[in-house]
């Protein structure tokens, strides 16, 4: 029966070239924003090395700081982070490091421009980089400003085309540094660990930056033990705000922040709101409802194609029905029809999307930009288009086919 | 005939609702990027106020960089200790920077040269605010040395730029756009005013800053370029001695047409050779600008594509839909030939029908998106804008659903009278 | 063969009740050709769709070989009409998405055990035997009134029915195409023993049945 019930359905397709053209093109469409859009947000947020302890990571990326006449927004200095954060309790560890910076290298006669970030030992340790050769630098590296650097596997096809790079010296920003691992490229969307060269805080041209007190460019991660000490680092952490020294209480007065997962600090810098609050929910929420609002569109032409095209078969089910089929029978012939199409579409919108990420990737738009499907999602994606498909496509065929065949000939539930 | 037609609509509510529905939520998403695109065509149309071509700006790193406005002089910073900023010596990056500037205007290449806190196309931006909580003027803030007019060709409207004369002077002298004099002295001229925080006790004002006087009046400064709105924006003249308030972080190079980006090099290496310290990191301003354009129009071009191919999707839909209603109803179209209507009256019916639906459709599209201003939903889009916005969608929608008519409505045309007798 | 006894049939909406059959008696024997007659709206078609168990009747009881059908369950109710009956209608009523072999095949498809090779082959029978050989893979929209409704009683003998309703069979066609499709459903009868039912108001065509059974406004008259 279920081989009849799909060559019905492909010669159904065959026929209604159109029709079939156009539900096609909305599911495939709609999947492939859906994963585009899914794998995007993933690219930022989702746990995936280097940040694969995501789940028991908070970060400090920045601060605000008000006052009577002006603020000021963005990473918060040294010395306030050793002071708050690095003495933060039920903590396993905390790592500091700088923004990353542009930086030159004038190598071989060119140059070479890349980023370049100044991090702890520690920060090895939080962040599960997988090294290509060689390895991290240490605390005792840090410590004793050592010139060693990690690079990724860009800068070291840059600096040293196929050959391995361990060992060797380059030059960055006026600076000497020894390689001593090289580790597979960061996405720039992954904010924390991102960086083409990192070398030890150190090394910093001057120790200027332990004077940097409030605002600065440095920012922390934090690994707690587990994932339920979460809620008590954060509310340790605003508690300490409120006490934080400031310099000269006439230029700023108000400390604001707060110890984040990367989408608790998105909603923070997303959602315009005086106090800069962490508004996880309500960021979720806007991105759920520009999705539903997103989605009604290819819904509502779905259903409305399905609807058209079952009220043009209502002759058709009066037919079957007259020479034998009972309503069952017809229902399994539109369930196959509908799943086969969504199916179809689905294996469309499955390459489609493949297609679409790698050119986003090519464009060089966002570098070393790395998308994955969602898996997860292309089924939930898949799901919805079924569940509208059957509910648009058999639904109403359902009713028609418990309609006595006499209406269904005549057309009826038909135009009105 | 209008209410025939409103009758027949009515009449086969159940799907024209469907199509209705869809034509609104049509509406509702193209309207969000037609929005967003009058947006920026209208913020490109408005002028710039500087010119980008051959300016190359030196980003300067000190790595010395601590607090807010008094800063830099010393690298262990007591918290407590209080600051006096005046009666020192020049402090080291004021001396640092002067002679950054003289070595950079060595190089023939350099035309001019100047210092700022903020660059065109840049991250940065500097806020600030004067009047009162009820009436909050904000404006951003560039502190430029003298030279900053010549090196990005900012052409004044009123007054002077500041300069030599205003040295010891008992205000800090500054230059405002149109937009700023507009919200601050109506149509008084701003020339020899002075811009105070009115709620600022008087004894705190005195304290903190001798008072701002407005020398000259630009006719714009777009930071961030050509695709944003215009705002408020002040520069303040940057000292470079001991009265200096806040240290550069750019300089800006006017170089002559033609560098080559060979010259960037020896450009960092002696600026490097003068602040061993410091980093720098050079960058022509018309490459920034392409940066910064491409990532402020990219969300409107993906947003552009998506709501492209859901137009195209909703347009495909529609006429097979529409195609489907000519076919079921080919009894009634062919009973009006029989009756005497030309293939030119169906023809016109069918457009016409389809227009009364898109109109309900688009009646609620337009009576939801007025309410996006009254909800806050977007930012502080002008009225002229909007409106036009509203227009173009509409037209982009009529448009559409009465070329997803045109074929379907020709093929009623080619019922004859015969086939609903047929069908009879 | 088929047994009616006192049929009623009251259409209600939510206002008004429209009766349209009322204490119809009729009995058809195996291998009878009858017509039904009777001005439009006097329940004519109605009938033949309660016999055809399109249309349940809202009274009164319906056998076919002498098994009351009136409580059949829908899916048996289907497999009756796969097995026993075949339907023709004015407007044919064939799928225009499938070619003219695949919608004769139509009722085997819900018949089971039998294979797709066996299916085609009823399939050319049953057009051979109303006189269609070629164009077989043609749609219907390319056949004209006559052939179509020629497909149409293809399908509806594909599966050897003992009944075959028709209603108004020739009521779209021109006289030679009717008189034409006529012969096809005597040569049913005569040949094959079927019983045929056929609603008409054609008096010429209801002259050539062996029985007239004529209703008006629902009741039967004769």
């Amino acid at each position: 029966m279920l081989k009849n019930y799909l060559k019905v359905a492909f010669k159904v397709f065959l026929r209604r070239k159109f029709f079939t053209f156009i539900s096609l093109f909305a599911i495939s469409f709609t999947l492939i924003i859906l994963m585009v859009a899914t794998a995007l947000f993933d690219n930022v947020f989702a746990p995936q090395p280097p940040e694969d302890k995501a789940d028991r990571s908070l970060y400090v990326m920045g601060i605000r700081l008000q006052g009577p006449e002006s603020q000021s927004t963005g990473p918060a200095g040294y010395v306030f982070l050793e002071r708050y954060v690095r003495t933060l309790p039920n903590v396993e560890k905390v790592s500091l490091y700088t923004t990353p910076n542009v930086v030159y290298s004038f190598w071989k006669g060119g140059k070479i421009k890349s980023f370049l970030k100044r991090t702890d030992g520690e920060f090895w340790q939080i962040m599960g980089f997988q090294f290509l050769e060689g390895g991290p630098f240490t605390v005792e590296d840090e410590k004793s400003a050592n010139f060693v650097a990690v690079i990724n596997e860009a800068t070291r096809r840059k600096f040293f085309g196929d050959e391995s790079a361990v060992g060797k010296m380059i030059e960055a920003d006026g600076q000497q540094f020894r390689v001593v691992g090289v580790v597979g490229n960061v996405p720039i969307f992954r904010i924390n660990p991102f960086s083409d060269i990192w070398v030890p805080i150190s090394t910093s041209k001057t120790n200027a930056y332990k004077s940097q007190l409030l605002r600065g460019e440095f920012q922390a991660a934090i690994l707690a033990k587990s994932s339920a000490d979460l809620p008590g680092i954060k509310s340790e952490f605003e508690s300490r705000l409120p006490g934080v020294e400031f310099p000269d209480k006439r230029e700023f007065n108000t400390a604001i922040g707060g110890a984040d997962t990367m989408f608790e600090f998105a909603s923070r810098m997303m959602i315009p709101s005086q106090q800069m609050e962490s508004q996880p929910r309500k960021l979720l929420a806007i991105i759920i409802s520009l999705m539903v609002l997103f989605m009604i569109l290819p819904t509502v032409n779905l259903i409305n194609i399905n609807v058209s095209r079952i009220l043009e078969r209502a002759s058709e089910i009066g037919v079957r029905k007259a020479f034998g089929a009972s309503s069952w029978t017809l229902v399994g012939q539109f369930v196959t029809e509908n799943v086969l199409l969504t199916l179809i579409g689905g294996v469309l919108g499955f390459f489609g999307s493949q297609f679409v990420l790698k050119l986003i990737a090519d464009s060089g738009l966002i570098p070393y930009a790395e998308f994955h499907l969602n898996y997860r999602f292309f089924v939930y994606g898949l799901l919805t288009a079924l569940f509208f498909g059957l509910f648009s496509g058999v639904y109403p065929a359902w009713k028609m086919s418990r309609l006595n065949p006499v209406q269904a000939l005549k057309g009826a539930g038909g135009s009105r | 005939m209008t209410k025939h037609l409103l009758k027949l609509v009515w009449n086969r509510k159940r799907i024209n609702f469907l199509i209705t529905v869809e034509i609104f939520f049509s509406f509702v998403v193209l309207f969000g990027v037609v929005l967003a695109a009058v947006y920026y065509v209208d913020n490109y149309n408005q002028p710039l106020g500087f010119t980008y071509e051959n300016v190359w700006r030196v980003a300067v790193e000190m790595n010395e960089r601590a607090e807010g406005s008094h800063s830099s002089q010393n690298t262990q910073t007591d918290l407590n200790a209080p600051k006096e900023p005046t009666e020192e010596a020049d402090p080291p990056a004021a001396a640092t920077f002067k002679q950054l500037m003289a070595a950079a205007k060595e190089f023939s290449e350099v035309e001019s040269v100047a210092t700022g806190t903020v660059s065109p196309y840049g991250d940065g931006t500097d806020t600030s605010a004067i009047g009162d909580d009820s009436n909050l003027i904000r404006y951003g803030v560039n502190l430029v040395s003298d030279d900053y007019p010549q090196v990005l060709g900012l052409t004044l409207t009123r007054g002077r730029w500041f300069g030599k004369e205003d040295d010891g002077a008992n205000y800090r002298p500054v230059v405002i756009n149109e937009k700023l004099s507009r919200d601050v002295f109506g149509e008084l001229d701003p020339l020899g005013k002075e811009l105070r925080r009115p709620n600022l006790p008087p004894k705190q004002e005195e304290e903190k800053s001798t008072p701002m006087r407005v020398v000259g009046v630009i006719n714009e400064f777009r930071k961030d370029g050509e695709y944003t709105a215009p705002e408020n924006f002040l520069f303040q003249r940057q000292l470079l001695n001991n009265q200096m308030r806040r240290e550069p972080n750019c300089l800006m190079l006017k170089v002559r047409p033609g560098t080559t980006a060979e010259f960037e090099e020896k450009v960092i290496k002696r600026l490097q050779a003068v602040a061993k310290d410091w980093s720098f990191e050079i960058e022509p301003v018309t490459k920034m600008r392409e940066t910064a354009n491409t990532f402020r129009l990219a969300p409107l071009i993906a947003g552009g594509l998506v709501a492209g191919f859901l137009m195209l999707m909703v347009a495909m839909g529609l006429t097979g839909v529409l195609w489907q209603n000519v076919t079921q109803r080919t009894k009634e179209i062919g009973l009006r030939r029989a009756k005497g209507a030309t293939a030119r009256r169906i023809h016109k019916q069918i457009l016409a029908e389809l227009v009364i639906i898109a109109t309900f459709g688009l009646i609620f599209g337009v009576a939801a998106v007025v309410q996006f201003p009254l909800l806050d939903v977007i930012g502080d889009i002008n009225s002229r804008v909007f409106s036009l916005s509203i227009v173009i969608s509409l037209a982009v929608i009529y448009a559409l659903t009465v070329i997803c008519g045109l074929y379907p409505s020709w093929m009623a045309t080619k019922v004859q009278p015969a086939e609903a007798l047929h069908y009879e | 063969m088929i047994q009616l006894e006192g049929i009623e049939k009251v259409y209600r909406t939510e206002r008004i009740e429209t009766v349209a059959l009322t204490n119809i008696n009729l009995a058809v024997n195996e291998g009878e050709f009858i017509s039904i007659m009777g001005p439009s709206g006097s329940g004519k078609s109605t009938l033949l769709n309660v016999i055809g168990l399109l249309d349940v009747p809202t009274g009164g009881k319906v056998a076919l070989n002498s098994k009351p059908v009136t409580s059949y369950s829908d899916r048996n109710l289907a497999r009756v009409r796969n097995e026993e009956i075949g339907f023709v209608f004015q407007t044919f009523h064939l799928i225009n998405d499938l070619s003219v072999v695949d919608n004769v095949e139509i009722p085997l498809l819900y018949r089971k055990g039998i294979s797709s090779g066996e299916r085609r082959k009823l399939a050319l029978r049953a057009l051979d035997r109303v006189g269609l050989h070629a164009r077989v893979h043609h749609f219907p929209g390319q056949l004209s009134g006559g052939q179509q409704q020629r497909v149409a009683i293809a399908r509806a003998i594909v599966g050897n029915p003992r009944i075959l309703l028709a209603d108004e069979p020739t009521g779209n066609l021109d006289s030679q195409m009717g008189d034409e499709i006529m012969d096809v459903l005597r040569g049913l009868k005569e040949n094959e023993k079927t019983t045929v039912v056929m609603v008409t108001h054609d008096p010429r065509q209801a002259e050539k049945t062996e029985r007239v059974v004529r209703l008006f406004d629902g009741r039967q008259v004769s």
